[in-house]
């Protein structure tokens, strides 16, 4: 696994790149754009940090790319690989429509099966499979282009997502703290 | 008239009471039930026995050592009725030449269980009545008889417990000659547990009738959190063979290019389950790194309840960015970032050893942060670079491999779990360096030199 402090390093990096190309490109900003430029910015910047190793980033980085308006900042944080992934990205996003509907058929007819077994033993650990599924679908929700991914990558995922996220969160802290502390001074 | 029902209350425990070897030693739940049974009976002979009362009686009383047995028959009373005790008292009065006898008896603190006055009473003139012995003895001995069987089947649920756990070692060697697979040695620790629980399920099955359905019962709870849990693979495994009745020992799945499994004993081998084996392993192992990253997950071991938490998780964390850049907006009106580029060098001069990156010179390492600062600082300086040999020693104290090639560093992190444990603690370390608040205190550093750069950021942090 990448060590922190680079991961850290190099999301900071791109990351004032892309406030600076905001700052520079709008002059007023409403509160909410300013937010919602930060935010973007992170999170491409996060996504890129990884080039596109991970499908979350691939995914968050199509999602970003698909608004005309971030397309910009998009390339400029992606940098020179933009290009090679922005493919990557959309192949991704077709084989997400592929395994949609793949698994639309699946589920009709899982629920005609489901219906025989009633002994009381399956049904507990039915139960703890219904939990278990719902937590899944919950958690793919919130990882970004989750919804086509296996049980397994999809804990693969979470695993490299929650330390993107927290990375990011620690940049991002240390950074209001630092202009906070300017502010006052 | 107590005298003697007092040895027979006695013998009746005795006999019923033959796993404590002494009366007194039963449970005061055993000793109601015996009393119960002996009501009822008492209850339908007591008529017949009332006109011996008097004849016989003296002739108990005459027997020595009552007291002690009054002793014993008093804690008998004291776990039973509340009414008893004013019974006795009547009891004792009717006849006053008891009295010295049984002294206590007046004193006796009742303890209410609701005994009915009348149920009671039939009890009481049962104790009274002497003749009948041999009835009394029949009869304890067919109310001792479900006692027997209640204690029978307390003692024998112990029993195969033991003896499923000394299958269970034995399977246990078995095990561990078979197996193959050496890094996964907890996670088949935790199997065996399982197996254990299971023999022990199959020991109590086979051996009593009346506890079928708590078995039952105990299969259905231990086959759920079997499901629910993410390290009982074998568990399922088992189930799956006992239906198929598998007894193979080690059966090797030979298949080319393919992972060879090992199939444990007394499972299941068709590829299917071998193949789902060999996923939930894989599943489990990513959980356990979870559980490292998730703060507060080491307790929980069912795989819903470390979902939940992680999925609590990555939304805190999201949320978090959400508030910050919302922070970050508030606090930059014009969102420009240039001038933090240029102070936050004084202000986080602790981080400038921490990076020894694109361009940064030796100066940077100055020997008097390390002494400030000596762990993390090394922590995050041996993650990048080679390693300083004054920082050895230090990095030490961190459970963290001490040589760091790049290339482990841009492996795929499907490594092992060191990597992911030493990536927490370097995150922790990390954090904690600036939850010090060493940023006002720390003096500014004037040893920053070098074009501050916006493209070339030298943003130490």
């Amino acid at each position: 696994m990448r060590p922190p402090t680079s991961l850290k390093k190099e999301f900071l990096k791109k990351w004032i790149m892309g406030l600076q190309l905001c700052s520079s490109s709008k002059k007023e900003m409403s509160f909410l754009e300013r937010k919602k430029a930060i935010k973007l910015s992170a999170d491409v910047a996060m996504a890129s940090a990884r080039n596109a190793t991970t499908r979350w980033s691939r995914a968050l980085i199509s999602n970003a790319s698909k608004d005309d308006s971030n397309k910009g900042l998009v390339e400029c944080i992606l940098g020179p690989e933009s290009e090679s992934l922005k493919r990557a990205s959309m192949s991704l996003v077709l084989c997400n429509k592929r395994n949609r509907s793949k698994k639309i058929s699946r589920k009709s007819c899982s629920i005609r099966r489901a219906r025989k077994s009633s002994s009381q033993m399956v049904m507990a650990s039915s139960i703890a499979k219904r939990l278990v599924k719902k937590r899944t679908q919950v958690l793919k929700s919130l990882v970004p282009g989750g919804g086509s991914m296996s049980e397994f990558s999809l804990i693969e995922e979470t695993l490299d997502y929650i330390l993107s996220l927290r990375a990011q969160v620690d940049v991002m802290r240390h950074l209001a703290n630092v202009t906070e502390l300017l502010n006052r001074k | 008239m107590m005298n003697m029902a007092s040895p027979e209350m006695l013998h009746c425990l005795s006999t019923s009471g033959n796993v404590a070897g002494n009366g007194t030693d039963m449970t005061v739940l055993e000793r109601q039930r015996v009393r119960m049974k002996w009501q009822q009976e008492q209850f339908q002979q007591q008529q017949q026995q009332q006109s011996y009362f008097g004849g016989s009686e003296f002739s108990m009383f005459s027997m020595g050592g009552q007291v002690g047995q009054a002793q014993q028959f008093h804690g008998l009373i004291n776990g039973d009725s509340a009414a008893l005790g004013d019974l006795l008292g009547r009891a004792v009065k009717a006849d006053p030449g008891l009295e010295n006898v049984w002294p206590e008896f007046g004193k006796l603190t009742m303890p209410g269980t609701g005994f009915n006055v009348e149920n009671a009473g039939f009890e009481c003139s049962g104790i009274l009545n002497c003749s009948g012995f041999e009835m009394n003895h029949t009869t304890s001995r067919t109310s001792s008889c479900p006692l027997a069987a209640a204690e029978a089947k307390v003692r024998e649920s112990v029993l195969p417990e033991k003896i499923a756990s000394a299958v269970g070692r034995e399977s246990f060697k078995k095990r561990k000659a078979d197996t193959v697979q050496s890094p996964k040695v907890v996670a088949e620790e935790e199997t065996k547990d399982k197996r254990i629980k299971g023999c022990a399920e199959d020991g109590e099955s086979k051996i009593t009738v009346a506890n079928n359905n708590n078995n039952k019962n105990s299969t259905t709870t231990t086959t759920t959190t079997a499901t629910t849990t993410t390290t009982t693979n074998n568990n399922n495994g088992e189930t799956s063979a006992d239906t198929s009745k598998e007894n193979s020992k080690v059966s090797e799945v030979q298949k080319p290019d393919y992972i060879h499994v090992r199939a444990r004993r007394g499972q299941a081998t068709d590829s299917h389950s071998l193949a789902e084996r060999v996923r939930r392993e894989k599943i489990s192992e990513r959980m356990k790194y979870l559980q490292d990253l998730v703060p507060g997950c080491n307790k929980i071991t069912g795989k819903a309840g470390m979902l939940d938490e992680i999925i609590n998780y990555v939304q805190s964390l999201q949320r978090q960015v959400e508030f910050l850049s919302m922070k970050l907006a508030a606090v930059n009106p014009r969102l420009d970032f240039n001038v933090d580029n240029f102070l936050a060098k004084e202000v986080f001069p602790a981080c400038a050893a921490n990076f020894p990156t694109i361009g940064m010179s030796s100066e940077m390492t100055n020997p008097s942060y390390l002494h400030y600062n000596p762990i993390q600082q090394v922590a995050t300086c041996g993650v990048e670079m080679g390693i300083n040999p004054a920082d050895i020693g230090l990095r030490r104290s961190i459970s963290a491999p001490v040589s760091i090639p790049d290339t482990f560093l841009d492996s795929c992190f499907t490594q092992i779990q060191p990597s992911s444990t030493w990536d927490a603690d370097l995150q922790n370390l990390y954090g904690a360096e600036f939850h010090q608040g060493r940023l006002m205190s720390f003096p500014s550093q004037a040893a920053f030199t070098g074009p501050i750069d916006a493209s070339n950021l030298k943003m130490e942090m």
